[in-house]
């Protein structure tokens, strides 16, 4: 069942096309590997999916629900919210108010902060709950963003790069969860650099170059793409691998 | 309930203190305008504060009180109580008006265009004679003493009813600043993007404060007029006498904050009084001078406002107990 259906989705600022023409679908339950070079427009396909940037064409559908025009907190409470991938947290406030505010979606402020606790129960952060957000490490932050994310109760939930910078361990651990989100009937979509986890991680992946998608496939296939390896893997996949 | 203790005690304090004071007076004056400007710091403080959005435009809701109820009084005999309803509901409809272009504008450009907008309606005032009286003001007219008519001889009973706004005020507040609206609020301060993407309306949202705010303000306005007795349109919607002291009031005394406002007016407007009483006979100018100074001073000593003295005074004595 499809649960995110992007058609034909196209965006230009200035003299660079950053995004043309760009479909594909997700099922439910699904983990979606988004790649591609820097600038390739990753980014840009995240903030158009959720509203933060409007498509000059095109159709993004959640749910059977076309999103066309709504702002990203009407997108936000039909399931699909994203995080960011400078880390936009509430600097000033305590990590817990981070991730309540996202609770307040469905939820007044004691039962939010009661769901706000666990997820950061499920991103193994309660023990810095009172902390303030700004004074975290940047992996920790990471995943404040994380369950900040998770607290608006997601559908579809996209990653921007929140594996950035961690090590081998606690990339392990993000792993564990985004599989456990599965579990839960969350459909995922991730842009990570790093190969061997998103490899390892998704059913699927999509390989983005100069705004266009060049490939559709599973791991398997897209690792064996000569197009994706001449554009942008070369041949140093096959040596890390 | 530990919390609590030290609050009853402020307001039954804020409670005794007209009392002590002579009712016919200078100081209770002095008291009932400290009383007023701190609950009109504290209407600001909604959207100075939680929003973090700094208005120098409030002035204009402020004189769309005192004139909606005063005209009313002066030609429908309508209480002074209804009165101030209908210039709430007039306070709010203003903020609504310059909220929508305003409200993407942030930091110096929210500031001016708040300041151009108080400056818009004093003009309205001095021009719209046949409505207003024009540069000449408009004096509340006399009316036999009750409460209904919100009227008195003396001024304890303004003092009780600005100490009463400021108490409701003050806990409207808090209120918000506890419960989802100041989440909202404060993560649109913070992150306005990362707040739409989790689900934050943020147009709504900053409208709700503004209107909150504007409103409360305007209903505010109407208790000056009744103290003042006489205003015009310099005084009600005057830039410095008005939006810029509100916004300074909250400023010094601790942005964001409920006790922030309180300090910060019973800093300045007691210190105000008293630079003139003493200075206004020496030199022309001479008590604006040392109030500035005074306030540069204030400001290079503790740039986030006078609650950080408390904060530290409570860490302290915290430290103190706990060796």
């Amino acid at each position: 069942m499809t649960v995110l259906d992007v058609r034909g989705v196209s965006r230009r600022f200035g003299g660079l096309q950053a995004l043309s023409g760009v479909t594909f679908s997700v099922a439910k339950g699904e983990i979606v590997g988004l790649i591609g070079p820097n600038g390739a427009g990753k980014t840009t396909l995240f903030s158009t999916l959720v509203g933060l940037i409007r498509p000059d064409s095109g159709t993004v559908t959640l749910d059977g629900k076309p999103l066309k025009g709504l702002k990203p907190h009407r997108v936000a409470a039909l399931g699909m919210t994203k995080t960011f991938q400078n880390v936009a947290l509430f600097a000033e406030s305590s990590v817990l108010d981070n991730v309540l505010t996202a609770g307040l979606l469905h939820h007044g402020v004691d039962a939010a902060r009661s769901e706000a606790l666990n997820c950061l129960d499920r991103v193994g952060l309660r023990a810095v709950a009172h902390k303030q957000a700004g004074d975290l490490s940047f992996p920790e932050r990471a995943r404040v963003e994380l369950a900040r994310a998770l607290c608006t109760a997601p559908k579809v939930l996209l990653l921007d790069e929140v594996m950035a910078a961690l090590n081998h361990a606690e990339m392990q651990e993000i792993m564990q969860l985004i599989r456990s989100l599965r579990q839960d009937g969350v459909t995922l979509l991730i842009v990570e650099h790093h190969m061997r986890a998103i490899m390892n991680v998704c059913d699927r992946i999509l390989v983005l170059n100069f705004g266009r998608l060049l490939a559709d496939g599973t791991p398997e296939q897209v690792a064996h793409d000569p197009q994706v390896i001449e554009a942008y893997l070369g041949r140093s996949l096959e040596k890390r691998r | 309930m530990k919390r609590c203790l030290p609050l009853a005690l402020l307001i039954l304090a804020a409670a005794l203190l007209p009392l002590l004071l002579d009712p016919r007076g200078y100081w209770i004056r002095v008291l009932t305008f400290t009383l007023l400007f701190a609950a009109m710091a504290q209407a600001w403080n909604i959207v100075g504060g939680l929003a973090n959005q700094t208005s120098l435009g409030h002035a204009a809701f402020f004189g769309i009180g005192a004139y909606t109820s005063t005209i009313l009084l002066l030609k429908f005999g309508i209480s002074p109580w209804l009165g101030m309803l209908a210039g709430g509901a007039l306070g709010g409809v203003a903020a609504l008006v310059i909220a929508i272009p305003t409200m993407r504008l942030q930091g110096h450009y929210f500031a001016l265009a708040t300041l151009a907008f108080g400056e818009v309606m004093r003009v309205i005032a001095n021009v719209w004679t046949s409505l207003t009286g024009g540069p000449g003001g408009l004096s509340v007219p006399f009316v036999p003493p009750s409460f209904a008519g919100y009227s008195f001889k003396l001024l304890r009973p303004h003092a009780y009813i600005a100490l009463a706004a400021l108490i409701v005020v003050t806990a409207i507040f808090e209120m918000i600043r506890r419960g989802a609206m100041g989440y909202r609020l404060r993560a649109i301060r913070e992150n306005a993007p990362a707040a739409e993407v989790i689900g934050i309306d943020t147009t709504k949202v900053k409208l709700q404060a503004a209107v909150i705010s504007g409103v409360l303000v305007a209903m505010l306005g109407t208790l000056y007029a009744q103290i003042a007795v006489f205003f015009d349109p310099d005084t009600v919607f005057g830039i410095a006498s008005i939006s810029i002291r509100i916004a300074l009031i909250a400023i010094i005394g601790g942005v964001g904050t409920a006790a922030g406002p309180i300090l910060g007016a019973f800093f300045i407007i007691p210190l105000e009084e008293s630079m003139n009483a003493l200075l206004s006979s020496r030199a022309a100018g001479l008590s604006q001078l040392v109030f500035g100074i005074v306030l540069i001073a204030v400001i290079l000593w503790r740039p986030r406002g006078f609650i950080t003295v408390i904060d530290a005074v409570r860490a302290r004595l915290s430290r103190a107990v706990k060796p």
